[in-house]
């Protein structure tokens, strides 16, 4: 399929040709600069020229993201939805399928310019039979568009604002939306309309902030109360630039935002979109850091020393090619102090399935311990630790010690129930 | 129409090289063809301390870059995870179609079978043993002598196992013991009277390994590497006779050929198969067939040459570990040593039962494949094995195999289906075993520890035998005295598929004895077919 994509070189546009690229199709890029990452056709294109665009022979689809996303005046409004109108018209004339990203604040009464406009598109794009895709909060990928903005603004803050009345917003990963929209550019037969993609529940502003400041940025951020008519007070004060420098305009249209029922258009589309604090790790997914954290706890569990991030990666990777490659999910408690994994091993588990998994866990980690110097030295007693008495001590201890947790576990029911229950939940 | 060959011997384990030998030397065209399968890393470098205490890449050998040990993670043996040992055994029941149904089949595709990775026991069968035989005692002597002195076999000792193993005559000195051991049987030889009396005898272990040099081969040095792979090739295995094998300009070998089936042609035997990097079928042809493919996959494709669907017996030896804890040794420091039975013991049971084993150092074998075993808490049961296990040694144990009852039987998609179980009396014997070894060890200031005592599943020991046996007068199914199948005339079984008989003691020796007898007598006959 040969894809024309606008605004290939912005945020959302680079991860699409990437991930359309890899998918086998022809990408050409429309767009004001020349795409840098990669050896693709180009053609110019730029929403405040009045010329029409020509679009190259034997495009299939056409999708739209190019926007003005720093609304200084109407007349700007205007000429960015007449060359949609063009646009339209040249992908008609071509045949091709018209998908446009438009954005959750469209409305025909929306509060910023950014979402009159978008609404103003989408009417022409569906009297022309073409497709519209208002995406949620999109996160994740490079630090840019308004997620980039929004990290390099918490990056620079000590404190950050809860906004008062608390916003909701609906994040997507911008996979999750680059699959979806090359779900729907892809012949299949999704149905021209609008379609609806972010998480079907929405999460507080705040909670995503902290979400980037932990997950992405690995920075600890602390929330003050910030009343939202205050800020409306104030903004006015800051000056129409430094509104624009902090997006403050587009941050605005957050507090009014309506919620989109996107369950339904997600099922539709066979999408499953990542929660949000995987994919708001910066590989896009913590699949892998949970599986470093629970091989540490195991390793360090079964040898009482930490063997080396050669022998972490080791486990990682048996788990990645002999199991699921998923992490058990065992609570933090329980990871950061794997001593507390004597409550679990040896457990009373009651699903079988999920008790042979912890153990064949064990037993991996067992291995790749042992096979490692520092474990010879430890359980070959090669660290000259060998002696009568050393060795009663050690056979004294194991004994003390099983004991000693055998007594306890009644006292960690409750912990021990949330493990297991969490660990059931992740097979 | 002359056939390709003479004979072609299928299979490349010890029975196969055994029966090859007098084949070749009497001017014969041999052709012998196997899975052809070869090991692809390398055994450590160092005796097994220096390589546990210095090697940072030891995990390649002990877990295996494909993590194969924790694959096998399941696996009955210890060896099945080694990941040198990895090609002996990989392929053989998928390749093979060999499965079992509650009975565990284990098998090789490897150049050398699985002498590659076996525990190198070796026993002569008794005259009131081979008495069960169809044929007279006096026949075996001569290939007993040729194929000991071959091998190179060690543990001759005046001891109360020599007239057991009775090789005294062709053995090398014993491989030193470690001082656990040599603690033991210390304490044995004040003991013996009252021990003998209980119908508990101990003495060195017999073993297919070198203590001195013979052949280009090295004797053993004590670098504890014999689970891991031995770099001194001290450890017999058939590849070595191989070697002398290719000195025959009338020995041929065709590597990577899985036999499918025999078919009769003009003069003689075609063998139809594939080979295992390609899907051809290929077929060869030859005067005479001789099966020594392992006594699981010769039965297959024999009965499936007879187009014998009947079920037939599987005899294989209910088999037992321990662990011996010697308080006196607690504290000892790991020392390099030999990882094969040190000493074995044969124990007297009721209704004229003998059970034999032997014990084993526990350095070469890691904490963890213990640990499994120890119903605690993991950290805590590391703990105790370190503490514990320096001053212990573990031991196996074997039952004769007629106490397995056990059959294999070809199924609609002519796959063979092994299934059975320990007959009724095996678990009685067993325990009665247990209590014995317990008291009798006692003795010899060692605890056999509580719950250690392990009964694995049928067909653990991976001595399989009896399938197509020996028979004076034999029916379908069953073998001349000399291996001839009937119904296959001029197909000749030497592996442990036309043993009759299957006792406790290692069975391996007496394959490759008789093995060397049928291939003798195939010799003698040559005129038959070279006109």
């Amino acid at each position: 399929m040969k894809i024309l994509v606008t605004g290939a070189t912005g945020y959302i546009g680079t991860r699409l040709t990437f991930f359309a690229l890899k998918r086998g199709h022809d990408v050409v890029s429309a767009s004001r600069q020349r795409p840098a990452f990669f050896a693709i056709p180009w053609v110019f294109f730029d929403l405040s020229f009045d010329d029409s665009i020509v679009l190259p022979t034997g495009i299939d689809a056409v999708i739209h993201l190019a926007a003005n996303t720093t609304h200084t005046d109407s007349l700007c409004e205007n000429s960015e939805v007449s060359a949609a109108r063009k646009l339209i018209k040249s992908a008609q004339e071509a045949d091709a399928r018209f998908i446009f990203v438009s954005s959750q604040t469209a409305r025909a009464d929306a509060p910023t310019a950014y979402g009159r406009t978008k609404w103003r598109i989408e009417q022409e794009v569906l009297s022309a039979g073409g497709w519209v895709v208002r995406p949620g909060q999109v996160y994740g990928g490079e630090l840019r568009g308004l997620f980039g903005a929004l990290a390099r603004t918490i990056k620079e803050l000590p404190l950050l604002p809860a906004f008062m009345p608390a916003p909701d917003i609906q994040p997507i990963h911008i996979d999750d939306l680059t699959e979806g929209l090359l779900r729907i550019a892809e012949p299949k037969g999704a149905r021209p309309g609008v379609y609806f993609l972010a998480a079907p529940e929405p999460v507080p502003f705040s909670k995503f902030l902290a979400e980037i400041a932990k997950s992405r940025l690995r920075c600890q951020r602390s929330f003050v109360p910030a009343p939202v008519r205050l800020v409306d007070m104030l903004a006015p004060l800051l000056g129409k630039t430094s509104q624009t420098r902090l997006k403050l305009e587009r941050l605005h249209s957050l507090f009014d935002l309506p919620v989109m029922d996107t369950a339904p258009d997600l099922k539709q589309l066979g999408l499953t979109l990542r929660p949000l604090h995987s994919g708001m790790h910066p590989s896009g997914s913590d699949r892998r850091r949970k599986l470093l954290k629970e091989g540490r706890a195991l390793l360090v569990y079964v040898l009482k020393d930490f063997p080396g991030n050669a022998v972490l990666r080791r486990y990682v990777r048996t788990i990645e090619s002999l199991r699921d490659g998923q992490a058990l999910d065992l609570p933090q408690t329980f990871l950061s102090r794997p001593i507390l994994l004597s409550l679990l091993d040896h457990s009373a588990w009651t699903d079988q399935r999920t008790w042979a998994e912890f153990s064949w866990r064990i037993d991996t980690a067992t291995v790749l311990a042992e096979a490692t110097p520092s474990g010879a030295y430890r359980y070959l007693q090669l660290d000259r630790k060998y002696g009568r008495l050393n060795s009663l001590l050690s056979i004294g201890s194991a004994m003390v010690c099983e004991l000693l947790w055998r007594i306890l576990r009644p006292f960690f029911l409750f912990l021990t129930r949330h493990a297991l229950a969490r660990a059931r939940g992740s097979m | 129409m002359t056939p390709d060959f003479d004979v072609i011997v299928v299979g490349s384990g010890p029975a196969g090289v055994s029966a090859a030998f007098p084949l070749v030397e009497a001017g014969l065209r041999v052709l012998m063809v196997d899975g052809g399968k070869r090991p692809d890393i390398n055994p450590p470098e160092t005796d097994f301390l220096s390589a546990r205490a210095n090697d940072d890449k030891q995990w390649e050998w002990m877990v295996g870059k494909d993590f194969h040990a924790l694959k096998m993670l399941d696996a009955v043996s210890p060896k099945l995870r080694v990941p040198f040992h990895a090609y002996a055994f990989d392929g053989f029941g998928h390749e093979n179609r060999i499965e079992g149904k509650s009975f565990i089949t284990v098998g090789s595709l490897a150049k050398g079978g699985l002498s590659n990775a076996w525990g190198c026991g070796v026993a002569r069968f008794s005259p009131g043993e081979i008495s069960e035989l169809p044929f007279p005692a006096s026949d075996l002597d001569l290939s007993y002598a040729k194929v000991s002195r071959r091998m190179g076999i060690s543990g001759k000792a005046d001891d109360d196992l020599s007239d057991y193993f009775m090789l005294d005559e062709y053995a090398q000195p014993p491989i030193p013991m470690d001082i656990s051991h040599a603690y033991m049987f210390r304490l044995y030889s004040d003991q013996r009277k009252i021990l003998h009396s209980r119908g508990f005898k101990l003495g060195h272990s017999r073993v297919a390994v070198l203590s001195e040099d013979i052949f280009g081969r090295q004797a053993c040095n004590l670098s504890g590497n014999c689970l891991w792979g031995c770099q001194r090739h001290s450890l017999y295995s058939a590849t070595y006779d191989l070697l002398a094998l290719r000195r025959y300009k009338n020995f041929s070998e065709l590597s990577g050929f899985v036999v499918e089936e025999l078919k009769c042609s003009k003069g003689g035997w075609r063998i139809e198969g594939c080979g295992t990097s390609d899907s051809g079928l290929k077929s060869i042809s030859a005067g005479k067939i001789v099966m020594a493919a392992g006594t699981l996959a010769t039965t297959r494709i024999v009965l499936k040459s007879l187009n014998y669907t009947q079920p037939v017996p599987v005899l294989s030896c209910p088999t037992a570990a321990f662990l011996l804890w010697l308080p006196k040794m607690t504290g000892a420091p790991r020392m390099p040593g030999f990882g094969l039975g040190q000493l074995s013991f044969t124990l007297s049971l009721h209704g004229d039962y003998t059970a034999h084993g032997s014990t084993f150092s526990t350095t070469g074998i890691q904490l963890s494949e213990f640990a499994r075993h120890v119903p605690m808490r993991r950290r805590c049961s590391m703990d105790l094995l370190r503490g514990l296990l320096s001053s212990c040694v573990v031991g196996n144990l074997f039952l004769p195999g007629r106490l397995t009852a056990a059959e294999a039987k070809l199924d609609n998609n002519e796959s063979l289906i092994i299934s059975g179980k320990y007959g009724g009396e095996a678990q009685p014997l067993m325990h009665e075993a247990n209590r014995a070894l317990s008291r009798a060890y006692r003795r010899l200031g060692a605890v056999l520890l509580p719950g250690s005592f392990t009964v694995a599943s049928p067909g653990a020991d991976i001595h399989y035998a009896g399938t197509l046996p020996m028979k004076v007068s034999p029916s379908r199914g069953e073998t001349s005295p000399y291996g001839e199948v009937n119904g296959l005339d001029g197909v000749f079984v030497v592996d442990g598929a036309c043993l009759p008989m299957l006792p406790e003691k290692p069975h391996t020796l007496t394959i490759m004895a008789n093995a060397d007898r049928i291939g003798r007598q195939l010799a003698a006959c040559k005129s038959h077919y070279s006109n």
